[in-house]
């Protein structure tokens, strides 16, 4: 036990000032919230106990809880992948060692400090509009572009191509994480003759592996959570026609807008439920494709 | 955004710290201070806070801090201090809000201080009554309205368009429509496509002779209500007589982008204390016209008692809260600063004051105002719970039929179900 202290104490001060963050501002909110989900709840009268009643109409009868879980979904299924290929691309451009590397790095990593900003989904939604700068470079190759921001057909890809663009903070990590792979298994795949694309099968991608599982995990997590994005461009509505109806806009929707604080909790915890069991999964199936260097001793 | 002036913040920090320090002193607490909250644009904050400015210089003892945020956020931040109880002393109101905010208990009646300091004996009946639940006054008229069929008026010369804008019909409307598009070869359609505007649609309800809630909060409009007014554009938007299906389903847009300000369209709808704001972006001169009506049909427009100020709960000097509201609709200069931007005032002093002085668009929509007098219907009930829900749907499911993934008849179908559960739910 004394050992197990002597060793991360340093780390527990590290993370002193988020615990207490957490005990003192978050774990208060956290608790109310499930209290609240088992009741109707208005903002201003006192909650009134229903039980489980807003879980059972979530399942039972509120189509647009499963339309914002399929919105949501879909976009994990595509933004999560998209982001991480873009990320990694680009991680394996920069590992090259450009001179001006720091220059790049931080160019590159510009997108997803202003990622979460109003402004950038403000700009996205000029970019993408029927008369935006999308379709005026469209229109110098002679296609007649659509509103993309406005179609309930496109409008969530476009929201796919912003997480793509902002693959600053995974780059970063897969940056890291290929600095640390030891330059003469490259060199010694060189003198074999080694292809470069097996040289990435078959080194690359294997001893990157923990850094891609760590990504993962936190991209996931994180587009389950997009929020500012989706609620800018849809006007706070999840518009058109629902399909920007992210679960959080939704969550969002039902809280602030409609005085269904109760409810909002309710869908806040299944949420919360998702994103468990998709990080216990990918936990779980780690184990079969992951492999730690220190492993071997 | 939040304004506070240097004074005001000192004056809470200090007070905050002397609250925390010594809160058994209540020194602080003889220092009078209100807030003021209200949803704004530009034009509006700037009025206001020279109204705030005005009412400092007659009472040095009372701090005045106003509030101000677009009418989208308004609603959720005042949500937010409702819940906290930390809502401010004097809150903008809106007609579809004040029954909900009422019977949450979040405002205090007025009557009390009728005849002591707040002076609203001669004001009009009409528009007052609007601010009354179950009898009791709750939230005090600062500017009436209607709806508007905003019209450009150099576009609607050029083509030769001579109806009657008080007592047009929809056919009237329908072939103008179709006579500016094709006179200017689409450069300029006949008119914003008003598929979404559920306002819109309230008029066209109630020229069907109904209302779109009964008495008791029921969805009363008709599934035929609805196809009708959504085959209605349907057909307007097959001709190309209407802005594009694109631009159309961008939800509540800044009145910056709608087509009469942008010179797409050549009418748009909108609410009559709007124009000024209209004027002010479109390069043109408009026009105010009636929604049109059905030949033979009901009244559909009415006169809406648009934007209130209302005492919170949360209020602590009312006094000094209702004397500022009291210089509100009587000080003459603080009626001339805010002028007509929140609707025509229902104190006839204020309105005679500020006659002489009105610029050419104030003085349309004065007139507008005039003419629509005898052709309006009574004030709708107020909106049920839910209301603010139903609007959303309207929209949600009208963007099916004008982007062509529905047909006018299913879609209203499901919009009718959708409305009455909702409203159900909100129950």
């Amino acid at each position: 036990m004394r050992r197990f202290f002597a060793r991360n104490a340093p780390a527990y001060v590290f993370l002193l000032p988020w615990l207490i963050g957490f005990f003192l501002l978050a774990l208060g909110p956290i608790l109310a919230s499930l209290y609240l989900s088992f009741t109707r709840y208005d903002m201003v009268n006192v909650p009134e106990w229903v039980g489980l009643d807003n879980y059972v109409y979530m399942f039972t009868r509120d189509r647009r809880f499963w339309k914002a879980l399929d919105v949501t979904f879909t976009y994990v299924a595509l933004a999560v992948p998209a982001r991480l290929i873009m990320a990694l691309g680009v991680a394996m451009l920069l590992d090259k060692g450009l001179r001006t590397i720091g220059l790049y790095r931080a160019i590159f990593y510009l997108p997803s400090l202003l990622g979460a900003s109003i402004a950038i989904a403000i700009l996205w939604r000029q970019l993408f509009a029927a008369d935006g700068v999308v379709n005026q470079i469209l229109a110098t190759f002679g296609i007649q572009g659509a509103s993309w921001i406005t179609n309930p057909n496109t409008s969530l890809y476009t929201l796919v191509i912003l997480a793509m663009w902002q693959f600053g903070s995974p780059m970063l990590i897969f940056l890291a994480g290929l600095r640390g792979i030891p330059r003469d298994l490259y060199e010694a795949a060189e003198i074999d003759g080694t292809p470069r694309w097996r040289q990435f099968t078959r080194i690359t991608l294997p001893l990157l592996a923990p850094v891609i599982f760590f990504n993962l995990v936190l991209q996931t997590i994180d587009a389950f959570k997009t929020f500012s994005s989706a609620f800018i461009i849809s006007n706070g509505t999840g518009a058109p026609a629902d399909s920007l109806l992210f679960y959080t806009v939704y969550l969002f929707n039902e809280a602030f807008k409609f005085f269904r604080m109760g409810y909002a909790s309710a869908l806040a915890w299944v949420l919360l439920i998702i994103i468990a069991v998709f990080t216990a999964v990918a936990f779980f199936t780690s184990k079969y494709w992951v492999h730690y260097e220190n492993e071997r001793d | 955004m939040t304004k506070l002036t240097r004074r005001s913040m000192l004056g809470a920090m200090g007070a905050a710290a002397a609250a925390s320090a010594f809160s058994a002193i209540p020194a602080w607490a003889a220092d009078r201070s209100i807030r003021h909250f209200w949803w704004g644009n530009p034009e509006r904050d700037k009025r206001t806070f020279a109204v705030i400015d005005v009412f400092q210089k007659a009472n040095p003892a009372i701090e005045v801090s106003g509030e101000t945020i677009g009418w989208g956020d308004y609603w959720t931040k005042m949500a937010t201090q409702t819940a906290g109880r930390n809502m401010a002393d004097l809150v903008q109101m809106d007609y579809r809000f004040l029954f909900e905010y009422v019977r949450r208990g979040a405002l205090l009646p007025l009557d009390e201080h009728i005849g002591k300091t707040l002076m609203i004996a001669d004001f009009d009946q009409g528009p007052l009554e609007g601010g009354k639940v179950d009898g009791k006054l709750y939230a005090l008229n600062i500017g009436s309205n209607s709806q508007v069929m905003v019209h450009n008026t150099r576009v609607f010369q050029e083509a030769g368009i001579d109806a009657d804008l008080i007592n047009w019909t929809w056919d009237d409307f329908a072939k103008a429509c179709e006579t500016i598009t094709a006179k200017t070869n689409g450069a300029v359609k006949g008119s914003d496509d008003l598929s979404l505007m559920i306002e819109t649609f309230e008029s066209w309800v109630r020229q069907n002779g109904r209302e779109f809630y009964d008495a008791d909060g029921k969805v009363t409009a008709t599934v035929d209500d609805v196809a009708s007014y959504w085959q209605f554009w349907a057909d307007l938007r097959e001709k190309g007589a209407v802005r594009d299906a694109d631009k159309t389903v961008i939800l509540d847009p800044p009145i910056a982008e709608s087509g009469i300000a942008v010179g797409d369209t050549a009418m748009s709808h909108f609410w009559s204390n709007q124009l000024v704001g209209i004027q002010a972006v479109a390069k043109d001169k408009i026009g105010a016209a009636m929604v049109p009506h059905k030949a033979g049909g009901k009244p559909g427009q009415f006169i809406k008692p648009s934007m209130f100020m209302s005492l919170s709960r949360d209020a602590k000097d009312t006094d000094a809260a209702i004397a500022y509201m009291n210089a509100w609709v009587n000080d003459p200069e603080t009626t001339a600063i805010l002028g007509l931007e929140r609707g025509i005032p229902c104190s006839p002093k204020v309105r005679a004051a500020l006659a002489p002085n009105l610029t050419e668009v104030e003085k349309m929509s004065v007139d507008y105002f005039e003419a629509i007098q005898s052709k309006v219907g009574p004030l709708p009930l107020p909106a049920p719970k839910g209301a603010g829900e139903v609007r959303d749907a309207f929209m949600r499911v009208g963007t099916d039929v004008v982007l062509g993934n529905a047909q006018a008849a299913d879609a209203a179908t499901a919009f009718i179900e959708e409305a009455q559960s909702i409203v159900e739910r909100a129950q």
